[in-house]
């Protein structure tokens, strides 16, 4: 095989790609690149099992000058093929796959000859039938995302707690993360033209990399669902990733329906807050601060403190406050990540008791998101 | 030696009775153990078929008189003891008659014997039937073949284990008796292979060296104690010189070999925290009493004893390694450390089938923390063989360096009250290692176990309120247990409860958790109760207080600075600081070592700057 091609382009296509390719992978032809050249265009793919990501270069946008002399397949090293083609002189190249995978790269005055592998041993990505019914905005999509994927699990040994727990009806789409100590919960708009519902787990680790692909995209992204794998099609792009296995843990009742005590605030200025008490909980082993609402007084009140080092307390100010008086400890870690997914916006907080979780809202979209933390049990 | 009488039906029926012979070893130990009642210094072994073929045991001992060679294979015919009252005074490794009998019982047996060196008897048996007895010229003390071993009981031959297993139980037992008696030479033999070979000089470090190796021998280090009954003798192994199993330990008694749990776990708690979990030291004790203190008479096979005062017992030798091992200068020097691991073990080594250790795997940190002391050692000194040769030299050249030199007064004065030299931080290497120095050398230090121990000393007095704290879980967590351990964790849920761990039974085998202690760290939420609980598991019968000490040490890993992150330089020296004041500085809690030390001498003679006078001079 043998083509020319704009650099600048080629680079811009292949980033998204590299995504997905490992070197720590134990395959070792995954840990390369693989080039497939048609009359058509140029597909890249990078794969390391749980990710693929194919994209496709075509021959009619004018753009990626793009001159193909013969077609073929070839794998190259990923890691050397991206840093040589950053590093060449010329604005264009020439890659020519010549005997026993030997491929020789010209640009400019420079030659390189790195020695590639046989395409026809590169796995075969998924096969997921494409669906022309389901899709999303790329902006949606990245909210979603952003926005709860941060709750799920670290914990590989509970790997089902590792994903984003999707629920796709007709009009809407539920995505759910939790590790058991806080959850996140959020609802975008979906188009679903198909009669079918959803119900998949899909590795944080995927999305979060999806999120990176999307960065500046806005366009409607097509959704396609198998057995056991996701395609996210965008932009001459297919994303692919294996969907988790098994059944994630009933949520809904989790999420209380009532509370006893509610509290408003302005989510910038409460994470600035807890931010300053957990410099001391840091300190000390227990990474805990302590909560004390005053309704009467209309005092809410955090502390944080260190054996160690010493106290913090800090009145806080709210924008409304109702209910019962309330004492309760949590990690204050949990908040802080909670109140970054909120940005900048009021939010509502509710309690119940002591040794419930307490729930976190925005003030302007109540229904369609929703944060939760558990608290800590205080002797 | 007395004459040999058949003992008193009521005598004979007092003593433990049981199967004698079990196998190959057992032939063994009995007809060792009568070379040395007899007074050898010379025991020659060899065995054939790992002794199921054949076994044959050559001493110089006293001998049987001519006419008691056949009463010698009666039933309860001994000379060793007379009257009941013998039984709770005995000082010698037979007292029930019984051997010789049961051996020739189960196998074809040929006595060649001589008390004077000149005229013997010769006497053949098989299934305990005479053959044939005659006078015969014989050296001094006698010889015993024991041929074909189970022939006529094929029920209990099927019973036997590899070739390779038995052998093994027949180099252990020989080891242990011959720890326990450095003044008798002995030799095993297998199909004309030495396997092991002692020198009898009495001295037992050199016996150690013939059963373990030269190199282990020299690293051990030689312990003593007293009290008003017991007194105890003998040699253990350095924290950093370890194996993974307890078969290392030998404890003697009188000079008999003896299996004792509460013994062995003193031995243990003599080292407090230093050892690794799961690593045990090589030691071998030689405990002598008044016999009265000691009944032999409990166990068949005598492996077993009961002894009178135990529990005094168990605290002195906890206290003698305890107060030994204070003495040493416990920061292994990066030169010397590398002796145990240069070692190879010969055939004689083997105490168990399996010399391979193998790798420790509950708790121990990922494998980038894992520091073997030999490790970190600059190589090219160990090329020397002659080197780990030198060892006992060194250690005297060293004493008197110490003399001499005039910058030790120095030095004295800049150490704190433990001997524990005074570190200057200097950098941070591979953000895992701190290097520091002090007025005699630099020292490396492993800023993970460093910070372990630190962290580990704070904790072990406050487990309980530590971990009072309680986060919730949204989602439970589900532990499943195969049945057996279910059972015993049923059994300490108390004791789980004391730490923090909060779990309840959640149908047939498993059990659920809502809330963890807050100490344990985000995404090890079940890792970390796994492994307390398997400290339960591990020893059904541990106390509150090792319980607690062992999660106190999980916490302390957890909580502590992994390798791989950088340290500011305040940071570094704060660290050295307080490894500094910890009680034990010089490992971790789970006994490896903080740090090593390279000493200018060390340095020096890496770079050849010095040649070691104690050492002849190679030829090119
Ligand atoms: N190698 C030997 N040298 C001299 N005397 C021996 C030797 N072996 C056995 N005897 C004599 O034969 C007797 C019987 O030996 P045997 O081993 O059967 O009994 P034991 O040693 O007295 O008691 P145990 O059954 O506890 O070993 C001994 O008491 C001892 O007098
Ligand atoms: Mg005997
Ligand atoms: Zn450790």
């Amino acid at each position: 095989m043998k083509f020319t091609i704009n650099r600048n382009q080629f680079i811009k296509k292949i980033s998204n790609v590299q995504r997905a390719i490992s070197t720590k992978t134990t395959i070792p032809i995954l840990t390369g690149i693989k080039l497939e050249l048609s009359q058509e265009g140029l597909t890249i793919t990078g794969s390391d099992v749980d990710i693929s990501i194919q994209t496709f270069i075509s021959v009619s946008d004018a753009d990626n000058e793009l001159h193909i002399e013969n077609t073929g397949a070839i794998v190259l090293p990923a890691r050397f093929f991206n840093e040589i083609i950053k590093k060449l002189p010329g604005e264009q190249f020439t890659l020519n796959v010549v005997e026993n995978n030997q491929t020789i790269i010209k640009s400019g005055k420079t030659e390189f000859t790195i020695n590639g592998l046989d395409a026809n041993s590169y796995p075969r990505l998924p096969e997921v039938e494409s669906n022309e019914k389901l899709s999303i905005s790329a902006e949606m999509l990245r909210q979603l995302v952003d926005e709860t994927v941060f709750s799920a699990s670290k914990q590989e040994n509970r790997p089902i707690l590792t994903g984003l727990h999707l629920k796709i009806s007709a009009e809407k789409l539920l995505g759910v993360a939790t590790d058991s100590h806080r959850l996140a919960q959020r609802i975008v708009k979906v188009n679903n033209q198909s009669d079918n519902d959803y119900d998949i787990v899909v590795p944080a680790r995927s999305l979060k990399e999806l999120e990176h692909c999307l960065i500046e995209d806005n366009s409607e992204i097509k959704i396609s669902i198998s057995e056991n794998q996701i395609l996210f099609e965008f932009q001459n792009t297919l994303f692919y990733s294996r969907l988790l296995e098994g059944n994630y843990p009933g949520t809904d009742r989790l999420i209380p329906t009532s509370s006893d005590t509610q509290l408003t605030f302005d989510a910038k200025s409460l994470l600035q807050s807890v931010e300053r008490a957990s410099l001391l909980s840091h300190a000390s082993r227990n990474n805990v601060v302590r909560l004390a609402i005053d309704v009467n007084a209309s005092k809410v009140t955090l502390y944080g403190n260190s054996p160690e080092v010493g106290t913090v307390e800090e009145n806080l100010t709210t924008e409304a406050l109702s209910g019962a008086d309330l004492e309760i400890s949590f990690n204050p870690d949990y908040l802080k990540e909670a109140l970054q997914a909120f940005g900048d916006t009021k939010i509502e907080v509710e309690f119940t008791s002591a040794l419930h979780p307490f729930t976190l809202k925005p003030s302007d979209n109540k229904e369609n998101f929703i944060q939760l933390i558990t608290p800590v049990r205080t002797f | 030696m007395g004459t040999i009488q058949k003992l008193s039906p009521l005598l004979s029926n007092k003593i433990a009775a049981g199967e004698v012979i079990e196998r190959p070893a057992s032939v063994v130990k009995e007809l060792v153990e009568n070379a040395i009642d007899a007074k050898a210094s010379q025991v020659d072994i060899m065995v054939k078929d790992a002794g199921i073929s054949q076994i044959t045991v050559m001493d110089n001992g006293t001998g049987i008189a001519a006419n008691e060679v056949e009463l010698a294979f009666q039933p309860h015919t001994t000379s060793k003891i007379k009257k009941a009252v013998d039984l709770f005074n005995v000082r010698t490794l037979g007292f029930r008659g019984e051997a010789l009998a049961s051996i020739a019982a189960i196998a074809k047996v040929q006595l060649i014997t001589s008390t004077d060196g000149a005229i013997g008897t010769k006497l053949q048996l098989a299934g305990g039937e005479k053959k044939n007895l005659q006078t015969v010229s014989a050296s001094q003390g006698s010889a015993i073949t024991v041929q074909d071993l189970f022939y006529n009981t094929p029920a209990r031959l099927k019973y036997l284990k590899t070739v390779n297993t038995e052998l093994n139980q027949v180099i252990n037992i020989v080891n242990r008796i011959a720890l326990g008696n450095p003044s008798v030479a002995f030799n095993l033999i297998n199909e004309n292979k030495t396997l092991i070979k002692t020198s009898g000089n009495g001295n037992l470090q050199q016996t150690i060296a013939g059963i373990y190796g030269r190199p282990t021998a020299q690293n051990l280090v030689a312990v003593q104690g007293q009290d008003n009954d017991f007194m105890i003798d003998g040699y253990i192994s350095l924290p950093q010189q370890t194996r993974s199993s307890r078969n290392y330990i030998s404890l003697l008694v009188n000079g008999r070999y003896i299996v004792n749990q509460q013994l062995t776990k003193a031995v243990l708690a003599g080292f407090g925290s230093k050892l690794m979990v799961g690593r045990y030291p090589i030691g071998v004790l030689n405990i002598k009493m008044d016999p009265l203190l000691v009944d032999v008479n409990v166990h068949p096979t005598k492996r077993e004893v009961r002894f009178s005062k135990e529990e005094q017992l168990a605290t002195l030798i906890k206290t003698t390694i305890a107060e030994n091992l204070n003495d040493i200068n416990l920061i292994p020097s990066a030169v010397n450390s590398a002796g145990p691991l240069k070692f190879s073990p010969s055939a004689s080594s083997t105490l168990t089938t399996q010399i391979k250790e193998p790798t420790t795997k509950q708790l121990a940190p990922t494998p980038d923390q894992w520091i073997k002391p030999g490790a970190i050692n600059p190589q090219p000194i160990f090329d020397d063989p002659e080197h780990l040769a030198s060892w006992d030299q060194n250690i005297k050249q060293k004493a008197s360096d110490k003399l001499l030199d005039p910058a030790w007064t120095e030095l004295a004065a800049n150490v704190n009250h433990q001997g524990f030299p005074q570190l200057q931080f200097l950098t941070q290497i591979h953000a895992t290692y701190l290097v520091a120095q002090s007025n005699d050398g630099f020292y490396l230090v492993d800023q993970h176990a460093a910070q372990e121990r630190v962290n580990y000393e704070k904790y072990r007095q406050e487990v309980g309120q530590v971990s009072a704290d309680q986060q919730k879980l949204l989602v439970p967590l589900i532990l499943n247990y195969p049945n057996a351990d279910t059972v015993i964790i049923n059994d300490h849920l108390d004791m789980l409860q004391s730490v923090g761990i909060q779990i309840a039974p959640f149908g047939q085998n498993s059990f659920v958790v809502t809330s963890h202690p807050t100490w344990i760290k985000i995404a090890q939420e079940e890792q970390t109760i796994r492994e307390v609980i398997d400290y339960v598991l591990q020893d059904g019968k541990i106390s509150i207080a090792e319980f607690r000490e062992q999660t106190a040490i999980t916490m302390s890993c957890k909580l502590a600075i992994k390798a791989h992150d950088v340290l500011d330089n305040k940071q570094a020296q704060a660290i050295l600081d307080q490894l500094a004041q910890t009680q034990n500085p010089y490992n971790c809690p789970h006994g490896r070592p903080t740090l090593v030390h390279f000493s200018e001498q060390d340095i020096q003679k890496m770079f050849k700057r010095i040649q070691d006078a104690h050492q002849p001079r190679r030829e090119k």
